[in-house]
């Protein structure tokens, strides 16, 4: 049934082709482009509400806004001004359309940013992946390598680079095997072999470590065999240092 | 100046239609900004290779965990995904030995299953379309009396990004005493 909605906009025109400034002013949001299409949406409107309301004409002469330019000058032909509730209902909507574009565009870029993978900065901040690999590389063969008499380094290493679980952990651990290691003559060393960053965000980092642990019982020549190693370390950044403060094996 | 409605409007100064004037401006121009703020995120280079980067670990992850899986009852279903998964010279590698590698796992009996631990991306040159991905992997094998074993593995890969999506080019386990490359 278009007629009937023709018929009706057609008939409707007259009196309301200057509907109320809140009115209007929604209806421009709609529109993408306010400024340019807003002179000329409501004109073949115009000529007819001067008729039916008539206005002042200085009002109109006196002070035609920049919004307004675009319309006045097509319709220089016609003695009709702009009327100044247009004036006001056109800025008002593109004031809104400004408005709310903007603030779509701020919360589009907000998503943008936020969103995970651009917020994991491993590989994507070089500097800072290449620092926490080697820190926790280095952290982890402090902690892990050991020379029979020399548990104690080890145990310095890990009050300095170790911290929260990961500290206690080793603690434990080590509480554990201290007198063997010492008895047995045990000699260790580690070395992480291959280290990614699964996941940097600023001062926490999770990473992926392979390590070789060579381990040789007594003394000289025994046979060293060496293991292979598969930890998960979550880092901390502390200061200028990254302190490992959860280590799985995986 | 006949109707009162209008006395507002036609004083000379006017400062509301200047204030709203005033705002508009202002909103124009932080639309303006937020419309170039928002053009600067959508088109951060940094971004889109934090995609790539995720992308081609997930893809890694699922390949090797792909080659890792293989069931001798399904076993032509379990190399196509072998085949599908890999390009260049490991997919070669496969399609050439597919036929005398399938009769060893008939022969066997076994099924394997991998599950990956842990994986992450070492190195991504996002223009040449290659990355190295590092996979901690656990692979069940259930014999074909049923008895099953564990193992667990370091795998390193190189993937190779072909149409769009990243497949694996090469696969081997971590050297154990090897040489340090980080």
């Amino acid at each position: 049934m278009t007629p009937t909605w023709l018929r009706r906009g057609s008939a409707a025109s007259p009196n309301s082709a200057e509907p109320e400034p809140a009115e209007s002013g929604t209806a421009e949001l709609d529109s993408a482009e306010p400024e340019p299409a807003e002179p000329g949406t409501p004109e073949p409107g115009t000529p007819e509400p001067d008729s039916a309301e008539p206005t002042p004409v200085e009002s109109g002469t006196a002070e035609p806004t920049p919004a307004e330019s675009g319309a006045s000058d097509p319709e220089a032909a016609a003695p009709r001004p702009p009327n100044g509730r247009l004036r006001k209902a056109a800025l008002a909507g593109t004031a809104a359309v400004l408005v709310f574009g903007g603030c779509g565009f701020f919360y589009a870029a907000h998503q943008l940013r936020s969103e995970a993978p651009a917020r994991n900065q491993a590989l994507t901040d070089t500097e800072a992946t290449t620092r926490v690999v080697g820190d926790v590389g280095n952290a982890l063969a402090r902690v892990f390598s050991y020379t029979p008499d020399g548990t104690a380094a080890a145990e310095r290493s890990a009050s300095t680079v170790l911290d929260g679980r990961a500290a206690r952990q080793y603690e434990t651990l080590f509480a554990r095997v201290r007198e063997d290691l010492t008895d047995q003559r045990v000699t260790l060393s580690t070395r992480a072999v291959r280290t990614g960053v699964i996941e940097l965000d600023g001062g926490r980092a999770r990473l992926l470590v392979f390590l070789d642990q060579t381990s040789r019982k007594g003394e000289g020549d025994a046979e060293a065999t060496t293991a292979a190693a598969q930890l998960t370390v979550t880092a901390r950044l502390d200061g200028d240092q990254w302190r490992i403060v959860d280590i799985k094996a995986r | 100046m006949k109707r009162a409605v209008r006395l507002l409007g036609t004083g000379r100064p006017r400062p509301l239609p200047a204030l709203a004037l005033a705002l508009t401006l202002a909103a124009g121009g932080s639309a303006a900004w937020a419309g170039q703020d928002w053009y600067r995120a959508a088109h951060d280079e940094r971004a889109a290779y934090a995609a790539q980067r995720d992308a081609a670990l997930s893809a890694g992850e699922q390949a090797v965990q792909n080659l890792n899986t293989l069931d001798h009852r399904e076993l032509e279903q379990g190399l196509d995904l072998w085949e599908s998964s890999t390009t260049g010279e490991l997919h070669e590698q496969l399609a050439d030995g597919r036929d005398e590698f399938a009769a060893q796992v008939k022969e066997a009996k076994t099924v394997s299953t991998a599950r990956v631990l842990s994986g992450a991306v070492t190195e991504l040159d996002d223009r040449a379309g290659r990355a190295r991905v590092l996979v901690a992997l656990r692979v069940t094998v259930e014999a074909a009396d049923g008895a099953k074993t564990d193992k667990d593995s370091r795998m390193l890969g190189e993937l190779t990004r072909t149409g769009g999506r990243w497949k694996l080019s090469a696969l081997g386990q971590a050297p154990v005493g090897g040489t340090s490359t980080g």
